[in-house]
Formats: structure tokens, C-alpha cells, sequence
């Protein structure tokens, strides 16, 4: 015991440093400030702990810097939105989806098919990349003209930004649904699928060569291809009953839904990008850090092109954004009867969304990860994996495969903490650079590949920024003057990268972080 | 005679440099095999080679009758090749249980295993809560050996098993090997020459990436002139 603490004196003083500056700069507020503070500070701690743990986990294991992670936070929170404030648009984009990716599921057979050596000489080259091309013309030929019922971005009325006004003021009324004009919908079907079956068996012909051994064709494949199909077709036929089930939801149920979506979205997202575009670069890792860049900047522009650039707000869900009779609550059952966005804590007024349930969430990922970490296999691996792939994969395991679950979950993460940022600070093209800035921030104070120390640099950062923002307005008296410092808007951020640059000073390696 | 490995001239680059340029090893099913030759001869890389952490350009492997060489390493670990490397990679922040566990490649194993390890290595079951961090080399060696033999390999590829270990230790470790060769066939590298020739029963010396001489290990001990002319020993 004495030992250790001998070993992290260092950690120990610095640690109780800065308990005690944040314990003075609470004793120079009235408790109804500093509570607030301390409540804002957690929540964007938690939000920045949701995007620090992604990326800190990816960064651990994979040595992958991905830089697009600030704006797969956005896509999150716009695709949460998109579900929340417009089931209709949602229920469209399932049928096409689902045909996409149903050829996919028949993977064993097309690595089967492509060991078989069918193909010989310059045809190896050729044709999966011709299989490509056709299948994207084919998808993207009938994707152009698929009916789904969307937003007009150039149309002010009918932009998000409207719609999401009108949403919130209980006005959220759906435009009719879109219909199949120019041509019949089965063929757009038939077009969907064989462009899905021709996509999934040209990439696995252009992988393929790298097998010894043909994988066996399990029936489960087929029958993943055949439920996925049926729910494609079930998604279409049932369109306007599933739109009208949503929209009639209740808010609270159609915000879960929201997560789940934007979540499974994130993970997918993840998983895609990782064998498809960083896979191939491991042993390029500068190319990969330009390629993450790119990626950012494509995935802002999509977003603009399909969103629009004005920034708009996110409706909050039933059970936190009731005004009426009885609003603010006196205490949390007071809010629990009358679903008020805000309510009384110590004579401070909160909102209950983002100082209360945002933070609580925050503390529930924090805990499951770890969970997820410390006692199941997958954590096992990813803990030994951090240290030596090659042994890991030497004792027969796939660690490429671990590696694409653990990028899904880290941009599954980074797109929860999106959709739960949209209803608290609205959806911006640039959300995501922010956040990833702070999530960066708060690895370099808590250590970059310690899952423990994105927790403590992610809720560091979030107090300091929110203290200099509670300071901003009340004031800092200088002792022995007349003098009443505030802090200015741009000392916000200067203030974390001066907290980081003292603390990388002390310990070079992070709060947490494990000697190199 | 048959060979439960055959590695048939393999030729093995790790960036631009030519390191194997010829190896030839035949191992007979429930043998030791160890092989030989100076520092940076090849020795650790032709077991990277096997076990496709350094993959082949050329040559064939062949295990238990299958050519292995272009799989993946966790396929070619998984189809029976338990590996314990230089330097031993005891996963340092995982503890000792679950440095064995994470060496699973069926449910159970580990409790299937767990009897036959700690009475291998009784010193093991004392330590099973530690972190891989807190072992002493000993320990750590022994724990990568037994990090091996949770899953059902056939085969164990062991890289300079004494090396850094005190004398005790090392007739310790050396009483282990023999003891579990009796299941599994074991390719042994090591720089030990004594130890080299109390355990093994064939050898194989590499010189400058090419097997230069193989034959029984009661030979090689009496040919004085092999052993001077490639491993330096008196």
C-alpha cells in the first residue's frame, strides 16, 4: 500500500491540486450556482466522455487515430433526429435499406463461390471490379427515383429548421406519403436486390486469393438473406401503418426508438468503414490519419446536402418538456407528475434533460463499458490486444474481427452521444468538431488509451469549461483589489488546453495514461 | 516416415530483407525437436514463419497433412499450434487466470485443462489472481508455457524457454517440457546447448537463414566438428 502511493505520489497531489481548486472556485459561489455548475459540468463531461471512450478504445487497439469521429457523432444526432421528428422519412429508408444489405448476408456462399478459383488470369482483375461498377449504377439508378417522402432543404417552410419548430410546438404534422411514379416498384425491388447479390459477390471475389480454405455454407446465411428480404418487402406493404404507429407514438418511447436507431446506425457505420476503408491502410497509419480527415470532411458535407447548413433544434422528449401547472418542480417526484423540463434544486433552476438524465446516462455507459471490459471475453481480448496483437491472434483468434467490433462500438457510442446531445444543444454541422476537440482534450489529461482516464479528462474538462462559464458571469474577485475578473467567452476553451498543457507537464503520459 | 510438420523450403522477407532463404524442418509426431545455430540465424523467425506471423513467400507447410503456409495465424494457431514466443508476451494487465482463459478456443477449456496445469506447475494456482505484470520471469515463462497447453494443440512451437532463468528454474521448466511432450510434439528453439541436448531428440541447425544439418540429437553431441563449425561451442 505505502508502496504505491510512493510510486503515484505525483498523480496523488496533482489529483488532490486540482479537488481543491474546484472545491475554492464551488466555495466562492452561492450553493445555487455552484450546483448548477457542478450539473453542467457532468453533462458535458458525459458527452464528451461519450465521443473520448470511442475513440480512445479504437485508438487503444487498433492505433487507429480516426479523426471522423467527431462528425460520426453529428451523423448520430442527425439520424436520431430524423427518426424522432420524421418517422415517415424513416419507414421509407427501411425497405431500400434492407434490400441493400440482405445480398451481404450471404457472404459464406460468395466465399465459397470466389475460392473456387473460377476466375483466371487478367479476368481476377477485371471483373469484381466491373461486378462494382455495374451494381452501384444498378442501386443508384433505382435509389434515385425510389419514392421516399423527405425534407426540401431549399424550401424554408419545409426545411428541417421549420419542421422542427412546428415539432415542437406540437404542430408536427406529415407531408402525404411518397408513391412509386415512374416505375413499378417490383422492379425497383428486383433492382435493389440483384444490385445487392452482385456488390456482395464482386467485393468478395476482389478479397478473395487471401483464403486457403473455403469457408463451409451454413443455412443460417440463407436464412438471414430470406428474413432479411421478407422484412424489405413486410417494411414496404406495411409503409403507412408503421409511419402512422410512429408519428401517433408517444414522445418518449419514439426518443428510445431514436437511440436505438441512430446507435444501430452508428455501429453499422463503424463496422463498414473499418473493412472497408481502414482495413486495407494498417500498415499506411499516416494515410490512415489523412483518410479519417477526409472522411470528416465528406461526412459534413453529406450532412449539409442532405440536412441543410442552418442549425436547428431537436424537440425534447414528453417526460421533459412540460411548462405548465406545477412547472418548475420543487422535487424530482414534482417532475415526475408534471414531466417539467425544468425544475428546483437547492434554489437553482436545472433543466431536467441535460443536468439530470444526460449525466445519469453518462454514468450507466460508463459503468456497462467497463462491465463489458473487465468481465466478458470480447473485453478480455481487447485488454490483451491493446498490449499484443500478434500474441492474441497467435493464440488463435481472429483479431481482425475484434477490431471491427471494437471501431462499431466505439462510433456506436460516439453516435449515442449525438442523439442525446441533439434535444440539449441542438444539430449543427460542426457539433462534432467540438466535441472531438474536447474529447482529445480530455484523453491527453486522463491518458490516451485508459478507459478510466477518458472518464476522469472527459469530466475535468466538462467542470473546468463550465466554472469559467459560471465565473464569466458572476466574477472573480482578485484578493487585495477592487478588481472583479471575468472571464471572457474565448478563455473557455484557452482554459482546457492550459489544464492539459499543465498536467502533460507533470505527467507526461496523462492523469491515468500507462507509461510508454 | 510421417511428418505431423513438414516445412519444405520456405523463404521468408520481412520488409526487403531475404531472412529465411531455405528452411527445411521434419518433424515426427510425439518428438522434440530443437533448433540450433547462432544469434539471428533465422531460428525465431522460421517458428514465426510456421505459425504465419512472418507468412512465407515461398515454401510449403505442411501440418498434419494440410499445407497451412498463406492462412491467417489465428486459422493456422487454431488448427492446433500452441506458441510460446521469445520474451514470453505475458499479457501484463490481464491476471493470471485470465491469461490462461483468453487461450480458450472452446467453452471449458480452461476448466477442462486447469488440473493438468497446476499440477505441471503447482506455483501457478498460488499466483491465479495476480496480474501478468507482478511475475517474476520464472513465473512468466511458465505461464506462457501453460498459456499453450489450454487449448488442444498438437503441436507447441517454444522460443529459448531458459533463457534469463535461474539454473533452478531451468531444470524445472525442463522436467515440464518433458513431461508434456509425452501428449504433444514440441519444436523447441534454444541457445542452451546443454539444455538443448537433454531434451531434444532431433535437431536442426540454421545458419544465416538456410538449415545447414539435421539429424538425431546422440549424434550431433559426439560430432564435434558440426558443433564448433556452427554454433561455436567447444
Amino acid at each position: 500500500m505505502k508502496a504505491y502511493f510512493r510510486k503515484n505520489l505525483v498523480l496523488w497531489l496533482t489529483l488532490l491540486t486540482l479537488t481543491f481548486v474546484f472545491v475554492t472556485a464551488a466555495r466562492g459561489m452561492e450553493t445555487e450556482d455552484w450546483v448548477i455548475t457542478l450539473l453542467r459540468g457532468l453533462s458535458v463531461g458525459s458527452l464528451t466522455f461519450l465521443v473520448a471512450s470511442g475513440f480512445s478504445l479504437i485508438f487503444g487497439l487498433l492505433d487507429v487515430l480516426n479523426l471522423a469521429h467527431g462528425t460520426l457523432f453529428m451523423i448520430g444526432a442527425y439520424i436520431g433526429w430524423t427518426v424522432y421528428v420524421r418517422p415517415d422519412t424513416f419507414v421509407d429508408l427501411l425497405t431500400p435499406v434492407t434490400l441493400v444489405l440482405s445480398g451481404f448476408l450471404l457472404k459464406d456462399l460468395w466465399t465459397a463461390l470466389s475460392t473456387r478459383g473460377l476466375l483466371k488470369g487478367r479476368m481476377k482483375h477485371i471483373l469484381p471490379w466491373a461486378g462494382i461498377l455495374v451494381s452501384v449504377l444498378i442501386l443508384f439508378s433505382v435509389l434515385r427515383s425510389y419514392p421516399i417522402a423527405i425534407w426540401k432543404v431549399g424550401d424554408y417552410a419545409k426545411s428541417p429548421v421549420s419542421i422542427s419548430y412546428l415539432a415542437s410546438q406540437g404542430l408536427n404534422i406529415l407531408p402525404p406519403p411518397a408513391e412509386f411514379d415512374s416505375f413499378l416498384p417490383y422492379l425497383a425491388f428486383a433492382g435493389l436486390i440483384v444490385g445487392s447479390l452482385l456488390l456482395a459477390f464482386s467485393l468478395s471475389l476482389l478479397g478473395s486469393g487471401k483464403q486457403a480454405a473455403a469457408p463451409r455454407v451454413r443455412w443460417r446465411s440463407f436464412a438471414g438473406f430470406a428474413a432479411l428480404l421478407l422484412a424489405g418487402i413486410l417494411f414496404f406493404v406495411f409503409n403507412n401503418a408503421l409511419t402512422d404507429f410512429l408519428a401517433g407514438l408517444n414522445t418518449n418511447w419514439l426518443f428510445m426508438i431514436a437511440i436505438v436507431v441512430a446507435v444501430t446506425s452508428g455501429i453499422g457505420l463503424g463496422a463498414l468503414m473499418e473493412t472497408t476503408l481502414i482495413r486495407p491502410l494498417y500498415i499506411r497509419p499516416i494515410y490512415q490519419l489523412m483518410l479519417t480527415l477526409g472522411l470528416s470532411a465528406i461526412g459534413i458535407e453529406m450532412v449539409r446536402a442532405v440536412w441543410g447548413r442552418p442549425e436547428f433544434s431537436m424537440p425534447r422528449p414528453e417526460l421533459f418538456a412540460g411548462t405548465g401547472d406545477g412547472c418548475p418542480a420543487a422535487s424530482l417526484s414534482g417532475w415526475w407528475q408534471n414531466h417539467c423540463s425544468t425544475m428546483f434544486l437547492f434554489d437553482g433552476r436545472i433543466r431536467v434533460y441535460n443536468e439530470i438524465l444526460i449525466p445519469i446516462i453518462g454514468v450507466v455507459v460508463l459503468v456497462a463499458v467497463w462491465m463489458l471490459l473487465q468481465r466478458s471475453r470480447l473485453g478480455m481480448v481487447i485488454r490483451a490486444g491493446v498490449q499484443d496483437r500478434e500474441m492474441v491472434e497467435a493464440l488463435g483468434i481472429n483479431v481482425r474481427r475484434v477490431f471491427t467490433q471494437v471501431f462499431a462500438l466505439g462510433v456506436g457510442l460516439a453516435a449515442l452521444g449525438g442523439v442525446l446531445a441533439a434535444p440539449s444543444i441542438g444539430l449543427s454541422n460542426l457539433m462534432g468538431e467540438s466535441f472531438l476537440l474536447n474529447a482529445l482534450i480530455a484523453l491527453a489529461i486522463g491518458g490516451l488509451t485508459s478507459y478510466p482516464g477518458a472518464a476522469l479528462g472527459s469530466l475535468l474538462v466538462g467542470l473546468l469549461q463550465q466554472f469559467i462559464i459560471k465565473y464569466g458571469q458572476i466574477g472573480i474577485p482578485i484578493p487585495f483589489t477592487d478588481i472583479i475578473f471575468k472571464p471572457t467567452p474565448p478563455i473557455v476553451p484557452a482554459s482546457t488546453i492550459l489544464l492539459m498543457v499543465i498536467i502533460l507537464l507533470i505527467l507526461p503520459n496523462g492523469l491515468l495514461g500507462k507509461k510508454e | 516416415m510421417e511428418y505431423l510438420l513438414d516445412v519444405q523450403d520456405i523463404h521468408t522477407y520481412i520488409g526487403q530483407y531475404h531472412i529465411l532463404q531455405g528452411v527445411n524442418l521434419h518433424v515426427p509426431k510425439g518428438s522434440i525437436t530443437a533448433l540450433l545455430g547462432r544469434n539471428g540465424a533465422g531460428k525465431t523467425t522460421t517458428l514465426k514463419s510456421i505459425l504465419g506471423l512472418t507468412p512465407p513467400r515461398q515454401g510449403k507447410v505442411i501440418f498434419e497433412g494440410l499445407e497451412i503456409q498463406g492462412m491467417r495465424s489465428f486459422d493456422i494457431a487454431s488448427r492446433g499450434i500452441g506458441y510460446v514466443p521469445e520474451h514470453r508476451a505475458i499479457f501484463r494487465d490481464l491476471s493470471v487466470e485470465e491469461n490462461l482463459k483468453i487461450a480458450e478456443r472452446q467453452k471449458g477449456d480452461y476448466a477442462l485443462k486447469a488440473e493438468m496445469i497446476f499440477t505441471l506447475f503447482p506455483d501457478l494456482k498460488r499466483l491465479i489472481t495476480l496480474s501478468g505484470a507482478n511475475l517474476s520471469g520464472g513465473q512468466q515463462q511458465m505461464l506462457a508455457i501453460a498459456r499453450a497447453l489450454i487449448a488442444d494443440n498438437r503441436l507447441l512451437l517454444i522460443d529459448e524457454p531458459s533463457e534469463g532463468l535461474a539454473p533452478v528454474l531451468i531444470e524445472q521448466l525442463m522436467e515440464a517440457i518433458r513431461k508434456l511432450s509425452a501428449e504433444s510434439t514440441v519444436v523447441l528453439v534454444e541457445q542452451n546447448f546443454v539444455v538443448a541436448t537433454q531434451l531434444a531428440e532431433y535437431y536442426v541447425i540454421i545458419e544465416e537463414g538456410r538449415s545447414v544439418k539435421d539429424g538425431k540429437m546422440k549424434d550431433l553431441v559426439n560430432d564435434r566438428e558440426t558443433i564448433h563449425r556452427y554454433l561455436g561451442a567447444a
